[in-house]
């Protein structure tokens, strides 16, 4: 008795196929999915949407041969119609009939859910920023403190100092908004390690987030969630921008520049990445 | 006075003289030189707080008044209690002493520690007794020596030896937070606390200059060098003053 | 040149002696330690880096060598295993994250080598280190029997002396508590197993029983299963005893608390049998870090709500446990040596002083409810603001009483006429209080109007007077939605059965048809 040929025998029948297609689809779509680095849990309506495309793709493969279809209905036409699978075909109709009572009694039932909190992550910054009672473009402004090359050391242990002091219980050591408070809010807190958050951003657009907090953002970034303090109440600018360098230092990630396009005049953001 | 210890000396370079025959190294509690003295206390007495022991009737039955706290314990004579007095240093490099085999006794009675202050040699037991049969936990803050925090819910005795010299170790209860008690662990036998009447003794000491320190746990410390040669009895006086 | 060539080539032959390894480790864990651990545990590991102060519990001094979590006896050195275990699962209810999964670990091994390198106790061979064996539980740990056996031990032995009478950290003595740094510590909240520092399972409460956690008043109870005064078996019962305190998991966080319908009246009493029977919701709540000034140690770690309504009125059980009915002098000393010990944002002056403050609660609904734009937009989730207030019910233990007002912001309360019922029990740690309202009332324009159906955000807010707890120092929440359940209505059963009995018809009229088609085939 070889094993494995009788395995491939019996997974030859293009209706025992397709079942396989469809549990092997779900098991990925469900359990694989959500454990790639860099996702999430997918939502049961996105599920539903994956299991009718693969579905029709396997009734698409069934059908295109003759043959194949006809060995394909042959197992579901038992079902129906042999005497001897009397039993399974009740169980099949009482099992089609509490599913669909099951799916209806859930619909007709609907508990209230909390609203959807759909946000801008990274909502359009404005052009200048007051801070402190002192105007400051953000557009095409760079870290002021990387001009001074020979003070970048000191600047980067404040700005460690000021993160470990002030940043930390919501961001985390690891700067992956993991911090010991963090599970108190939503949205959680930002996660630096993520190539989706500074790693996409100017150096401007962090200190406008830091200096303006959660109570600065537009509407759509849902300020009144965000539990981001206005750091110009605590912080310097110096300190701000000191932050700001240990930052893309601590994770590694280089901040968008801004490139120069006419003298003078506008300028537009590129770069970014890893180092 | 001065033939008095003439004498003492003869005596003491005999009895080398008959060790180094026998090659056996004199006893320490026999011979050897003594240092005793008194620690003073002026200025005013300071009050000490009041224990509030309502929470362990146990404990508070053992008192006629209501107990308070041993920081500073001024005798009846002016002297300080509870001071600690040692051989600082001085002693020859190759000197030994083995641990005696009898334990000392920490008692936790009337949820007070007895002796408040005491000395014990490296590697002799400390024998750790609860006496009231309520739960006390045993924490020694040891930084030289690994500390350690064990539990006495009941009657009952735990023996600990420390291998380091340390001067000191804070021992407290955490369940009664104004139970304390100071431990030293000493490389060698010369040592004291001074008693209700203030004195102290030290005893069986080789011919040499020592440092004696007198250690209180609120006052700090203070020092004294001291030379006895012989069997001689030296003085040694301390005084503390109120803070 | 033949010559240095030779001595290249012995150099390279001659195996590299042992004792070089743990400096090559060490090399590469400093640079670690450096990168990611100096920050809280300072340069030369004595637990006093740039944000220690700003943590309570504070971040471990290396230098003693000394360890609250090991698997050995009470004043010997942790297993290296022990060390790891703390690296990579992190302290539970501290500041201290689990670094598996963040650093690599050959990473995780090298910091651990030079954390050692920090105390002068893991250098001396004279030091004993031996881990000590543990049985296995004994079964029907969760039995009445087991769990009986397990609390005779807990009054015996005189756990409540700290952790209290029901557990939850307020016993006689816990006033009076510190650390070997004498900096203030609380007896550990027995009913929050999932903020064990050494984990919450019942053979982690066993192992911290046998070990004690050195550095804090924490004692080993190893001398009495040496001395006979019990068994080993009894211990395993005080470890299942302890850890029965706590849920079978940790509180999973919803988002929506759902009050169901209740015939007859809502329960106006915090021991009403209602609660019993609904549902309860889990919070947490940390410390607020957003305003000045900040308050980063929080006393109240989250709160169980409770609801229901009678088509009429709300009543809302919150109840979450404190170590004291606040305010009490008797925890005046060890407030204020929080104070002193917990950094805030008045650097430079001295710290606040300590009073004896009352308890507080605050539970806070929009004033109005949200509509358009999907129902998410509400006021800020602090307070409000100066041009957005919000709506909050609050309760204050001392002169005990509820009442309602409008927040602008954490500074500005202003009072309302109309006050939520209250009542409230201090049951031996724990606070249970039930706030009561009619779901509607005439202040439409200020008073949240409690409809059924709808999602009604809330948020919570908490403080511990005898942590020092007042004003902007205090626990918070994010926003989380009130749900008020309507009964349902029998009409719901209704389109179920419909769609059961096509179902059943047509599957039948498939097989009968299918059946026909397949006997004719037979016959042709």
């Amino acid at each position: 008795m070889n094993l494995p040929s009788a395995i491939r025998r019996y997974a030859e029948h293009p209706f025992r196929q397709a079942v396989g297609i469809l549990v092997l689809a779900y098991i990925v779509v469900v359990w694989v999915v959500p454990v790639l680095p860099g996702s999430a849990i997918v939502p049961k309506s996105v599920v539903l949407q994956y299991m009718v495309t693969v579905l029709v793709g396997v009734l698409i493969y069934v059908s295109d041969n003759e043959e194949r279809w006809h060995r394909f209905k042959e197992p579901i036409q038992a079902v129906l119609v042999e005497p001897r699978l009397k039993l399974v075909r009740a169980a099949v109709l009482a099992g089609v009939t509490a599913l669909v009572g099951l799916v209806a009694y859930g619909q007709v039932t609907t508990s209230v859910a909390a609203p959807p909190n759909l946000r801008s992550i990274h909502p359009a910054p404005p052009a200048e920023i007051t801070f402190r009672g002192k105007a400051i473009t953000l557009t095409g402004l760079e870290n002021p403190l990387r001009q001074h090359t020979d003070s970048l050391a000191a600047y980067l242990a404040e700005g460690k100092r000021v993160y470990y002091q002030n940043c930390l219980p919501c961001h985390g050591d690891h700067l992956d908004g993991q911090g010991h408070f963090a599970p108190g809010f939503n949205p959680l807190p930002a996660n630096f390690q993520d190539n989706g958050t500074i790693a996409q951003l100017t150096e401007s657009f962090v200190f406008w987030r830091v200096a303006k907090g959660g109570p600065g953002l537009p509407r759509e970034g849902t300020p009144w969630n965000s539990a981001m303090p206005v750091w110009e109440d605590f912080l310097t600018e110096r300190e701000i921008w000191s932050v700001i360098l240990f930052l893309y230092e601590q994770t590694g990630w280089k901040p968008r520049t801004w490139e120069k396009t006419e003298p003078g005049g506008g300028s537009r953001e590129t770069g970014g990445g890893h180092d | 006075m001065r033939k008095l210890g003439a004498v003492a000396a003869t005596g003491a370079v005999l009895a080398l003289a008959l060790a180094a025959w026998t090659r056996q190294p004199p006893p320490p509690a026999q011979g050897g030189g003594t240092v005793s003295g008194k620690v003073k206390f002026t200025g005013t007495k300071p009050t000490m707080p009041k224990i509030d022991m309502t929470e362990e009737p146990k404990c508070k039955a053992k008192y006629q008044g209501v107990p308070t706290d041993e920081t500073v314990v001024v005798n009846a004579n002016g002297t300080l209690a509870n001071v600690f007095v040692y051989v600082k240093s001085g002693l020859p490099a190759s000197y030994t002493a083995s641990a005696p085999a009898g334990p000392v006794t920490l008692d936790q009675d009337g949820c007070r520690y007895h002796p408040h202050v005491l000395g014990i040699q490296v590697g002799q037991t400390l024998a750790i007794k609860n006496s009231d049969g309520i739960l006390h936990n045993i924490k020694a803050k040891a930084k030289a020596n690994r500390p350690f925090n064990i539990s006495q819910p009941t009657v009952m005795t735990s023996n600990k030896t420390f291998d380091k010299p340390e001067v000191m170790v804070a021992l407290e209860c955490n369940v009664h937070g104004w139970m304390h008690a100071w431990l030293a662990v000493l490389p060698h036998p010369f040592f004291g606390v001074s008693g209700a009447d203030g004195s102290f003794t030290l005893k069986g000491l080789p011919p040499g200059t020592y440092t004696i320190e007198a250690w209180h746990e609120k006052y700090g410390t203070q020092t004294a060098t001291v030379t006895v040669a012989g069997s001689e009895t030296k003085t040694a006086d301390f005084s503390f003053a109120a803070k | 040149m033949i010559d240095v060539g030779a001595a290249v080539a012995l150099i390279v032959m001659l195996p590299s002696p042992a004792s070089r390894l743990p400096m090559q480790d060490t090399t590469r864990g400093k640079a670690v330690y450096v990168k990611w651990c100096a920050g809280c545990h300072g340069d030369t590991g004595a637990g006093d880096g740039v944000a220690a102060a700003h943590m309570l519990p504070r971040p471990r001094n290396f230098t003693g060598g000394l360890y609250k979590i090991r698997t050995t006896a009470s004043g010997q050195l942790p297993t290296d295993a022990d060390l790891l275990r703390a690296i990579d699962e992190g302290l539970p209810g501290s500041a201290m994250p689990g670094w598996k999964g963040r650093l690599s670990d050959a990473e995780r091994r090298s910091v651990l080598a030079y954390i050692k390198t920090f105390s002068s106790f893991f250098a001396d061979t004279s030091q004993h280190v031996v881990p000590l064996k543990f049985s296995s539980p004994p079964g029907g740990g969760t039995g009445a029997d087991a769990l009986k056996v397990g609390r005779q031990f807990y009054d015996s032995i005189g756990c409540r002396k700290c952790h209290g009478d029901q557990g939850r950290g307020d016993g006689p003595s816990a006033p009076t508590l510190k650390d070997d740094a004498d900096f203030p510590i609380f007896a550990a909240d027995l009913h929050q197993n999932w903020r064990f520092r050494g984990g919450g399972a019942v053979e982690d409460i066993y192992r911290r029983l046998r070990t004690g956690l050195d550095g804090t008043p924490m004692p080993s109870f190893a001398d009495l299963i040496d001395q006979k005064f019990l068994t080993d078996q009894e211990l395993w019962r005080l470890a299942q005893y302890v850890r029965s305190l706590s849920p079978a998991a940790p509180p999973e966080v919803r988002d929506v608390v759902h009050a169901p319908q209740i015939p007859g009246t809502v329960p106006a009493s915090p021991d009403d049998s209602t609660w019993a029977r609904v549902a309860r919701y889990w919070f947490p709540l940390v410390g607020q870090v957003i305003h000045k000034s900040r308050w980063f140690a929080p006393a109240v770690s989250g709160v169980w709500v409770q609801a229901v309504h009678d088509g009429k009125r709300l009543a809302l059980r919150v109840s979450w446990d404190d170590r004291t009915e606040s305010p009490d002098t008797a925890w005046l000393k060890f407030e204020q040596r929080i104070l002193q010990t917990v950094a805030g944002d008045d650097s430079g002056s001295p710290p606040p002083q300590a009073e004896p403050w009352p308890d507080q609660l605050a539970v806070q609904f929009p004033r109005r409810l949200p509509e358009g734009s999907g129902g998410m937009e509400r006021p800020y989730f602090l307070m409000g603001g100066a041009t957005d207030p919000v709506y909050q019910w609050r309760w204050i233990s001392r002169p005990r009483h509820a009442f309602a007002g409008l927040a602008r912001g954490i500074e500005r309360f202003d009072t309302l006429p109309g006050a939520p019922a209250g009542q409230a029990t201090y049951d031996r740690g724990e606070w249970r209080l039930v706030l009561t309202r009619a779901l509607a009332t005439p202040d439409t324009a200020n008073e949240v109007q409690l409809e059924a159906g709808r999602a009604i955000p809330l948020a919570f807010f908490a403080w511990d007077g005898s942590s020092g707890e007042h004003g902007s120092r205090m626990a918070v929440s994010t926003w989380y939605f009130l749900a008020l359940d309507r009964p349902t209505p029998p009409g719901v059963f209704i389109s179920p059965v419909l769609a059961m009995l096509v179902t059943l018809g047509l599957g039948l009229v498939v097989v009968r048809r299918a059946q026909r088609r397949g006997g004719a085939r037979h016959i042709s």
